[in-house]
């Protein structure tokens, strides 16, 4: 079992999509997965069509009066489920700062989960907070986004320090470009120079593409709607990727 | 909790049209496939499957394949995945549930198709308002047998379940019943699930006339023959043969041991018929062994040696392959044919009624038994007590021949004695078995695998091929002295007063003869 978390300390650079349609792709696979989708603004619970609402909300989660099993709902898709948002997550640095070892937090609500399903996915909000901390201490792998933009090098750069000066060392940081347009000369410029300086970046990189865009109107995983694409195979060839370097613990 | 799901029989003036018309008149409901699908039931030959209460379907269609197991008691889905096509064996699956779930109850076994049931799957979805899915439904319209519906709940949407079960109910006046497909399909083969089971079990009446009842056994061992000849003739899965050669062994038990219950003329004609049948089984049957012990020998290797030893794979896998064609043109022929169905017929055909010289007209079966299981009991002690640390071996292998016949007339018979005593002495039999099989078969390999390698030296294989296997031989030596050494204190545990007391209190009894 691996517990992925997509993230980035921006927002905006496909965290979401990352996170639906690789779980998608690994429930196709046969593997049991879940998404918890833990940004209020519950974009993947959107993408799922489920209600973005939590019976008793953030509170009651956290302090483990309703064990994480009994909110999680099925998708439309085999071996793919969905841990909803809830609006009360905008607290959720609140309500893990009132427990005790609040970054510890999460991982204790997840262990119950560990045996039901072989990836779960976390889908993050921006931003470097007590929640995030809580993520980090509970997540296998950061699966990073990076838009090839000037400011990407930077928050990466300050993604790794932050591993590195808070002793992350169980955490396994994996890059790589999303909404990459070839197009543009500065996208590929960058992530030329990018990819030279951080060899750890992958070599998948999910383009730009409208297919992608069309999630919210469909409200489902790319490959539910587009059998074959570019932004498929990039989908899942970053997937095949990213099995192949993660840690076998 | 994910909520289990409900299965319903359709009653046979509902049509799968009618039905979901009616339906969609209280819920909104997507049709979102319907397929011609061939449903195939699969177990292993032994049910292993049943018996762990697991069902194993696959469901075959133009456009989609998937292997489902569902627990027999609930209907629960314990696992489904998409498959291509069907495996036989489980180290042949993809790594995942469906494997780990199979593995450790089907071990080496092979997967054997039940029945086929083709039907038109329906897969309905019901919608709520942002149209997403909240409960699955399937309609399985059979060409065979009664339609089925199935609800298939979805987690977190619990409500969903209970209003469609309230609607069946209330409407089509439905109730949820057992998941009943395995019966169903079973009875369409005539069959029974746990209809055929290795273990031998027969029950006597203790007054019968032993020639009544000796026939009565062979009987049962020839439909034992009849049903895994098929599946050796296809190599599905050694145990087929092995038990096709077990039921062989039985029958030449009964003709040796119990050879006064039929006139000599017929005993003379089949026990050559079943030696013949015996010896032409046994070269598969000990390259099955071989091939099935093998993962074990490479693990008695040093790791660096273990992948030298493919080339004896090769030599064997091939020696099998044509070994079991040798043994499918023997079983083909029909000299074969003949003889097994004269021996049914002849079974089936009444007993002598006159009284003549022989036992099996005048005992009772139950006199037979007592007779001949203290008389060949004796045996086996007598053989086992002369053995000594300098005895040959082909003393110990007399005695494991003795001692096979001694279980095979136990399980002929264990109907007529006590449960209990008849556990206990099968169980110290069985023990005291173990090591003489043991001591045999580490013999037979080291010896055969000493010949295999002369065999390998003609084709330029390489050294560490032969070294591996002189370790192999080497590991096979000890494990034989090992069971050696063992042999006297297994037959001391054999041997122990209450084993000998029982044997005494339930077969020492004088027989008489009626007069």
């Amino acid at each position: 079992m691996k517990i992925i978390a997509t993230y980035n300390i921006k927002g905006g650079v496909g965290k979401t999509a990352t996170a639906v349609n690789l779980a998608f792709i690994a429930a196709q696979n046969n593997f049991k997965t879940l998404v918890w989708d833990l940004d209020p603004q519950g974009a993947s619970s959107f993408y799922f069509r489920v209600k973005p609402k939590v019976k008793g909300g953030s509170k009651a989660m956290v302090a483990g009066r309703r064990e994480l099993e009994g909110l999680i709902k099925a998708t439309d898709f085999e071996n793919l489920d969905l841990l909803p948002a809830d609006f009360s997550f905008r607290n959720l640095d609140l309500v893990l700062d009132a427990r005790k070892k609040p970054t510890k937090r999460l991982k204790k609500l997840l262990t119950p989960l560990t045996h039901d399903y072989d990836y779960i996915f976390l889908d993050c909000p921006p931003n470097i907070s007590l929640l995030s901390e809580s993520i980090f201490e509970a997540s296998d792998i950061l699966l990073s986004p990076i838009i090839p933009t000037t400011l990407s090098l930077r928050t990466l750069e300050q993604l790794k320090k932050y591993i590195k000066d808070n002793k992350l060392n169980h955490l396994q940081l994996i890059p790589f470009f999303s909404m990459a347009d070839k197009r543009k000369k500065m996208h590929r410029e960058i992530m030329e120079s990018l990819a030279e300086e951080h060899p750890d970046i992958l070599s998948t990189a999910i383009p730009y593409a409208s297919d992608i865009e069309r999630m919210g109107w469909e409200r489902m995983p790319l490959g539910a709607y587009v059998r074959k694409s570019r932004a498929t195979e990039a989908y899942m060839a970053l997937w095949q990727e990213i099995l192949g370097v993660i840690r076998l613990t | 909790m994910i909520a289990i799901p409900l299965h319903f029989d359709l009653p046979k003036n509902l049509s799968a049209k009618k039905f979901i018309n009616k339906l969609s008149k209280n819920l909104d409901i997507q049709l979102s496939n319907q397929q011609y699908t061939i449903k195939i039931l699969f177990d292993s030959f032994d049910w292993r499957l049943y018996n762990a209460d697991i069902i194993c379907e696959f469901n075959h269609s133009n456009s989609a394949s998937q292997l489902s197991l569902i627990d027999r008691n609930s209907g629960k889905l314990l696992a489904l995945e998409n498959m291509p096509d069907m495996m036989r064996f489980t180290d042949q699956f993809p790594k995942g549930r469906l494997r780990t779930t199979l593995a450790p109850v089907l071990e080496m076994r092979a997967l054997i198709p039940l029945c086929q049931l083709p039907h038109n799957a329906h897969q309905l979805n019901i919608l709520n308002k942002d149209q997403k899915i909240i409960l699955r439904i399937q309609l399985d319209e059979h060409e065979l047998i009664a339609n089925q519906l199935h609800l298939y709940p979805l987690k977190g949407y619990d409500k969903a379940l209970k209003k469609v079960t309230n609607i069946l109910q209330n409407t089509f006046d439905l109730n949820p019943t057992k998941y009943s497909i395995l019966k169903a399909g079973l009875k369409l083969e005539g069959r029974k699930p746990k209809d055929y089971s290795s273990k031998f079990r027969i029950n006597i009446n203790p007054d019968m006339r032993a020639d009544e009842a000796c026939k009565k056994i062979y009987q049962q061992l020839i439909q034992v023959m009849q049903f895994n000849e098929a599946g050796t003739l296809a190599d599905i899965d050694t145990e087929f043969l092995h038990d096709f050669r077990v039921a062989v062994r039985r029958t030449r038990t009964g003709l040796s041991q119990l050879k006064n219950t039929l006139p000599t003329k017929e005993i003379n004609r089949y026990a050559d018929f079943f030696a013949w049948l015996g010896q032409i089984t046994g070269p598969t049957r000990d390259l099955d062994v071989y091939l099935l012990s093998f993962k074990k020998y490479k693990e008695v290797l040093p790791i660096s040696l273990r992948e030298d030893l493919t080339p004896l794979y090769t030599l064997l896998k091939d020696k099998q392959k044509h070994a079991q064609k040798k043994l499918t043109e023997n079983l083909s022929r029909s000299e074969y044919r003949t003889q097994l169905n004269d021996w049914e017929t002849f079974l089936t055909q009444q007993p002598i009624t006159k009284k003549g010289k022989k036992n099996g007209i005048h005992l009772t079966v139950k006199q037979l038994a007592d007779q001949r299981i203290w008389k060949v009991y004796k045996h086996v002690l007598k053989e086992a007590k002369d053995i000594s640390e300098s005895s040959p071996a082909e003393a110990l292998h007399d005695l494991r021949k003795t001692c096979k016949k001694l279980r095979y007339l136990l399980e002929f018979f264990q109907t007529l004695y006590p449960e209990d005593d008849m556990k206990i002495i099968l169980k110290a039999l069985k023990k005291f078995q173990t090591v003489l099989g043991d001591f045999q078969d580490y013999e037979v390999q080291e010896i055969n695998i000493k010949q295999f390698s002369e065999e390998m030296m003609a084709n330029k294989v390489s050294p560490n091929t032969f070294l591996a296997m002189g370790v192999l031989v080497q590991y096979l030596d000890s494990m034989k002295c090992q069971a050696r050494a063992e042999f006297s204190n297994q037959f001391a545990l054999f041997e122990q007063a209450e084993n000998k007391h029982i044997f005494k209190n339930l077969f020492s009894n004088k027989f008489s003869v009626k007069k």
